[in-house]
């Protein structure tokens, strides 16, 4: 079956479609930035972006930013402060409504491993990783501090782990309110939006759990690409496709096609 | 009195750093501003087992570690963003030969703000419940560790929280769009963590694209964020973070980029591209024949550029800069 849009641009509509209009926001490069300026473009245009460098009020001219200083998001900001204003003043005060970040690996409780890839369990000898990657870089403040955020991540079997091997960032620890021991200001993860679907933590548990699914995609081809045992949502339910309207707003803010070419 | 601070980036060099020591710069995101031309420089000055401070890390913090001059770093986000993960620093991390201790980004900005306010430490309401807490590349037997982020109580809430140790770098090479020959300073784009970084160091060396006259800082006084006062040099060198972008200056230069990253994938790699595009010049003039003038042009045609426009009567000329240099340093 041939698409009209590709996987990859339907996550992005998806985890847009999360991002209410007047929030205070805060959006990582790359695939997050593209949803998230993709929901100012579409159905949030008073949404309040900012990066965690400290850019303001700025749209992506001329492409996909390279980072989130890049010059294409420094050419009609209408302040520039620091990593400690975003990150600091506005998301670990608990003042961000939503955050976007993405994963390496997620766990059945949401938490994301971005710092690496080791054979097996790390043990009690802290030893480097066989594959080293990013880093918590600022998904840590916002996994800490925003209201609610979204984990965005491609849904292969290898990425979805019954428990990360690292916790870059916390999402749910062990479920239930394990998050209330450390007092952390922010909510947690609401939703983890997948190149196949959407899951969502259960009220009590906070165990996550199938809500919806493309229309490419299928509960057992989910189920299949999860690494634990996954249990399906009682009002589990078919996502709608993009609209024309908004896959013509997330191509204005994708105008190089990044999403395009996966 | 204030007095005139331009020297040479090989004197700068020469002048405050070491082997061993604790080093500071990256101070913005990983494509962004950041003294990669000092790294440079360390490099062919040959220093090394460096104790890397980077907010974030940067091709600089890429290309020191893939050279092996790095055998300990902290560090926030350790990739190049949209280049991808940093292969010399990955390399260096894989290997065991460099030891990466593992902040956040706000973190490492509480940690530089912590050391300039020499507070004993820092309150912290992230990072803690994860492994950045628990895991130590420093002492990898601590295990949870409890002198990482060592959890306290809150005195008057009674609610635990984490406790960041604050960082005191030994030099700071920062890297800003415009500076005075006095050491004054005005960024362009986001400062990242530049503010606390000018603060916490106990050395603090400018690295500038350009080099404006004092009465440009008093026409802004409001934008100089980092005054004369907590500097003591600085260094005249265009295109100093290129590959990466300086907003209002010259865009990333996707290209280079790419190549630098590759290269730094391995070790052959790496001997190549230190041959060719770290010893591969002799001056400010080489470096910038190296990047070529053509490519010079087409950075330089940002959609930032008006960002410079205000202080653009204040840019002093080459040779103007060449002869403060000349008679600059001196105190």
């Amino acid at each position: 079956m041939t698409l009209p849009y590709t996987r990859q641009e339907m996550m992005a509509i998806a985890t847009g479609r999360e991002i209410r209009d007047g929030e205070l926001a805060i959006f990582g490069v790359g695939l997050s930035m593209l949803a998230g300026y993709f929901a100012q473009a579409h159905h949030a245009p008073n949404v309040r972006a900012m990066t965690e460098g400290g850019v303001y009020g700025a749209t992506p001219v001329g492409g996909l930013p390279w980072g989130i200083e890049c010059n294409r998001i420094s050419a009609n900001a209408t302040s520039f402060t620091s990593g400690l204003d975003a990150l600091g003043c506005l998301v670990a005060s608990g003042r961000c409504d939503v955050g976007i970040i993405g994963a390496a690996q997620v766990d059945r409780f949401g938490n994301v491993n971005t710092t690496g890839i080791w054979d097996g369990e790390i043990g009690d000898h802290y030893r480097p990783p066989k594959t080293r990657l990013t880093g918590a870089g600022g998904a840590n403040d916002i996994a800490c501090g925003a209201k609610r955020y979204l984990i965005m991540v491609a849904h292969e079997p290898k990425r979805f782990a019954e428990t990360v091997t690292y916790v870059s960032s916390p999402g749910y620890l062990e479920g239930g309110d394990a998050r209330a021991r450390h007092g952390f200001v922010g909510g947690g993860p609401s939703a983890i939006i997948t190149t196949l679907g959407i899951l969502r933590p259960e009220a009590a548990t906070k165990e996550f759990v199938l809500a919806g699914w493309y229309a490419f995609s299928s509960a057992e081809e989910i189920r299949a690409n999860t690494g634990w045992e996954l249990k399906i949502a009682p009002d589990a339910a078919p996502i709608p496709e993009p609209s024309d309207s908004e896959l013509a707003a997330l191509r204005t803010v994708d105008v190089t096609g990044a999403l395009r070419k996966g | 009195m204030a007095s005139n601070k331009l020297i040479s980036l090989a004197e700068a060099v020469r002048r405050t750093s070491r082997d061993g020591m604790q080093y500071a710069s990256g101070a913005a995101l990983p494509i962004g501003s950041d003294a990669v031309a000092f790294g440079r420089e360390l490099l062919r000055q040959e220093r090394r087992d460096l104790h890397a401070i980077f907010h974030c890390n940067s091709q600089q913090l890429n290309l020191l570690a893939g050279a092996g001059a790095v055998t300990r770093a902290e560090c926030g986000f350790t990739g190049l963003e949209v280049f991808g993960f940093a292969n010399g620093l990955r390399r260096a991390v894989e290997s065991g030969a460099l030891a990466l201790e593992d902040y956040s980004n706000l973190a490492m900005a509480l940690r530089l703000l912590g050391g300039a306010m020499n507070w004993p430490f820092v309150p912290a309401t992230v990072n803690i419940g994860s492994d950045l807490q628990d895991r130590s590349a420093f002492e990898p037997d601590a295990y949870p560790s409890r002198t990482k982020i060592p959890t306290v109580t809150d005195p008057f809430s009674g609610r635990p929280v984490g406790a960041l140790s604050p960082l005191k770098p030994d030099l700071a090479a920062i890297h800003v769009t415009l500076a005075d020959p006095l050491g004054n300073a005005i960024m362009l784009g986001t400062e990242w963590s530049r503010f606390e970084l000018s603060r916490a160091a106990k050395r603090v060396v400018l690295v500038a694209d350009a080099i404006v006259d004092t009465a440009c800082m008093r026409q802004f006084p409001n934008l100089v964020r980092i005054p004369d006062i907590v500097v003591e040099a600085v260094v005249h060198w265009p295109f100093a973070a290129w590959p990466q972008s300086s907003p209002g200056m010259y865009d990333v230069d996707e290209e280079h980029m790419r190549l630098m990253n590759k290269a730094l994938a391995t070790e052959e790699g790496t001997a190549q591209y230190r041959r060719d595009f770290v010893d591969g010049y002799a001056d400010l003039d080489g470096y910038l024949a190296m990047i070529g003038a053509e490519k010079r042009a087409s950075l330089s045609a940002t959609a930032t550029g008006f960002l410079l426009d205000p202080y653009r009567p204040w840019i002093l000329p080459a040779e103007v800069v060449a002869q403060l240099q000349a008679e600059g340093g001196v105190s």
